[in-house]
């Protein structure tokens, strides 16, 4: 009988012990940062969300949440208003007076590299799921991803034997006026790399260009993310806006490709294999259509 | 103009006005606290004895984020409108605002020469960052002042007319120099940037207000004390000089106020326009044009603008925040043409 209520005891300790690890972890989660939200999501910690920034744009769920505004700009009030238990983001959410505010508030504030290389992700990953208390998930979904972008490379790699890689533009706009054009060291650039594009813009960051240099570079093809309108629509008001895009290579071989512009933002996100494949298919038209 | 309100009337008015301004910036935020719980976390920033039991909470957020936005309001609002009324006193001119002399397209320039250089040299560490921009803003904002000073000058002369137009080929100047910066910009650089021209009171710290608070009270200490010599100088420059004061000193010390307090000001929370243009009006509306009334009821007056338009700010968006500089002139404006719109029937 004794021995029965001391089993009994250490059950009741064990299992008490073990709902206190899970209740240790966060539970109200504030995100700021496009991937990193899409990536708690998909890590299932979304229902734990109790607020993003204004670039955490999927999935289309995390719309309904309150938001905290830009993640450069957050306000220590209205993060704490949400009562969250940990506030998550990339290295650019600030500014850092108001992130030592809402430490010392005893809200955990983790800060994620928005580096695009894979170590960075692998430790980003595992991190969040040390954070949600889903480690296995977080290991699981790196090694697709990881998985993902190596069969990626090697489609490249293949499509690169048959064809010559072709030079491309990214253009960024918004309702087609105006768009700026992707250069070195952005993750723009790294995109088109990676889709084995070759990016004919050599100048660094985000730059308006003027139409005769657009028309003088004639790109193969032309890439193009609009961060107002979509589809058909924004094709349309692309050459509507700049008529000397209609002389180029690209228009006239009907090589232009849409990009959703929220993957420019925020480092590697997890929509991101399935929109290289998609790029490197209109790179490379003949070795997809060889494909099985 | 029909009826001026008595100096006496408009001093309290406006002294409880600014009192209601300071308790409601303490009390409202995104952050709901009950309202004894707010007064009492307030009696303990006093330094009144009174029980701790459950105010954690309260005392972080009055204390720690509440408490330094309000005085940074405080401080802002009333240097910014007691330059605006310092400068139209000097140019006699109504249009003058404190960016005539270059303070503020000084600031803007050493601003972002910090946030783009500093970037461009692979980022400043988090611990010193905000406070390089502020200094380089207030350097920037006093170096260009000094310029248009000394451009303004000759023979031991200082010329009101030259120093306006100097003033405004070298707003034309530092423009042209932010627009490079911003054209060197990287797209992460490019939103702080639009955000400091903006102006916010977010994030306010007691390490980065003591400078402002000290520069603001010297300011506000000092230009009533030239209020006599202010309005002598309403009546021409000679005119003055021949009532015994003098205009060359009085010159002099108006533009260093100006550029100390409006560089301090925009160092700590950033670009915010429209306070020192619209207040020393919308007091000159309500009180006449003596400096003697108007300086100290400007700093007043802009001191509650502000808090007023920072609880907009904080509220409008709750959880997040409006930039203050987009609220000053929402509330500003159309009160300022009901007032001008008002005398006229």
């Amino acid at each position: 009988m004794r021995l029965n209520i001391r089993v009994v005891a250490l059950c009741v300790a064990l299992l008490v012990c073990q709902g206190a690890t899970a209740a240790d972890l966060p539970q109200r989660w504030v995100s700021a940062g496009g991937a990193l939200s899409e990536w708690v999501s998909a890590l299932g910690g979304e229902s734990k969300l109790v607020g993003v920034d204004t670039t955490s744009q999927h999935p289309e769920s995390l719309r309904t949440l309150p938001s905290v505004g830009y993640q450069r700009q957050l306000s220590a009030e209205g993060v704490l208003s949400l009562r969250p238990q940990i506030l998550v983001g990339t290295e650019e959410m600030g500014p850092p007076p108001v992130l030592a505010q809402i430490r010392s508030a005893g809200v955990q504030v983790e800060l994620f590299s928005a580096t695009p290389d894979l170590p960075t992700l692998q430790g980003n990953l595992h991190h969040l799921g040390q954070l949600l208390g889903a480690e296995a998930e977080a290991q699981q979904m790196f090694d697709s991803y990881h998985k993902q972008l190596a069969q990626q490379n090697t489609r490249v790699t293949e499509a690169q034997r048959k064809q010559e890689a072709p030079g491309v533009l990214l253009l960024v706009g918004s309702s087609g006026g105006k768009p700026l054009v992707a250069g070195k060291g952005t993750s723009a650039d790294w995109l088109l790399q990676q889709a084995g594009g070759r990016n004919l813009a050599t100048h660094s960051g985000y730059k308006p260009f003027s139409v005769e240099a657009l028309a003088g570079l004639d790109p193969q093809v032309l890439v193009f993310a609009d961060r107002a309108l979509s589809g058909e629509q924004a094709r349309a008001a692309l050459f509507k806006e700049n008529p000397i895009l209609s002389s180029t290579r690209a228009a006239k071989d009907g090589r232009v490709i849409e990009l959703d512009p929220t993957l420019l933002v925020g480092g590697l996100g997890p929509r991101l294999p399935q929109s290289l494949v998609k790029l490197t298919a209109g790179f490379y038209p003949a070795a997809s259509a060889m494909a099985p | 103009m029909t009826s001026l309100v008595k100096p006496r009337t408009l001093f309290i008015g406006l002294g409880l006005l600014c009192l209601l301004a300071t308790w409601l910036s303490l009390a409202l935020g995104p952050v709901s606290l009950p309202l004894l719980d707010t007064l009492r976390a307030v009696l303990r920033l006093l330094g009144l004895p009174v029980a701790a039991d459950g105010l954690e909470q309260a005392e972080l957020i009055v204390g720690q984020i509440r408490l330094p936005r309000t005085l940074l309001g405080l401080a802002v609002g009333g240097v910014l409108a007691l330059s605006g009324v310092a400068m139209q006193g000097l140019f006699r001119n109504p249009l003058a605002d404190p960016g005539l002399v270059g303070v503020s397209s000084g600031a803007a320039l050493g601003a972002a020469f910090a946030i783009v250089g500093g970037s461009a040299l692979g980022g400043l560490p988090d611990a010193v960052g905000p406070y390089v921009l502020s200094l380089c803003a207030f350097l920037g904002g006093l170096g260009v002042t000094a310029l248009v000073y000394r451009l303004g000058r000759r023979n031991g002369q200082t010329h009101v007319a030259t120093m306006l137009l100097a003033g405004i080929a070298l707003t034309a100047l530092s423009g042209s120099a932010v627009g490079l910066f911003t054209y060197l910009a990287d797209d992460a650089t490019l939103r702080t940037l639009t955000f400091w021209n903006l102006g916010s009171l977010n994030g306010a710290s007691y390490v980065r207000l003591w400078p402002l608070l000290l520069v603001s009270a010297g300011v506000a200490l000092w230009l009533p004390r030239r209020a006599r010599a202010l309005n002598a100088l309403l009546l021409g420059e000679s005119e003055a000089a021949h009532l015994g004061i003098d205009v060359e000193r009085l010159k002099r010390e108006l533009v260093f106020c100006t550029a100390l307090g409006v560089g301090a000001a925009v160092a700590a929370a950033g670009m915010i326009g429209f306070v020192g243009l619209v207040v020393p009006h919308l007091v000159r509306l309500m009180a006449g044009p003596d400096h003697r009334v108007l300086l100290p009821a400007s700093v007043l007056a802009g001191a509650s603008l502000l808090l007023f338009a920072d609880l907009v700010a904080r509220l409008a968006l709750a959880p997040a925040e409006l930039p203050i500089g987009i609220v000053t002139a929402f509330i500003g404006a159309p009160f300022f043409l009901y007032l001008l719109l008002r005398g006229r029937t």
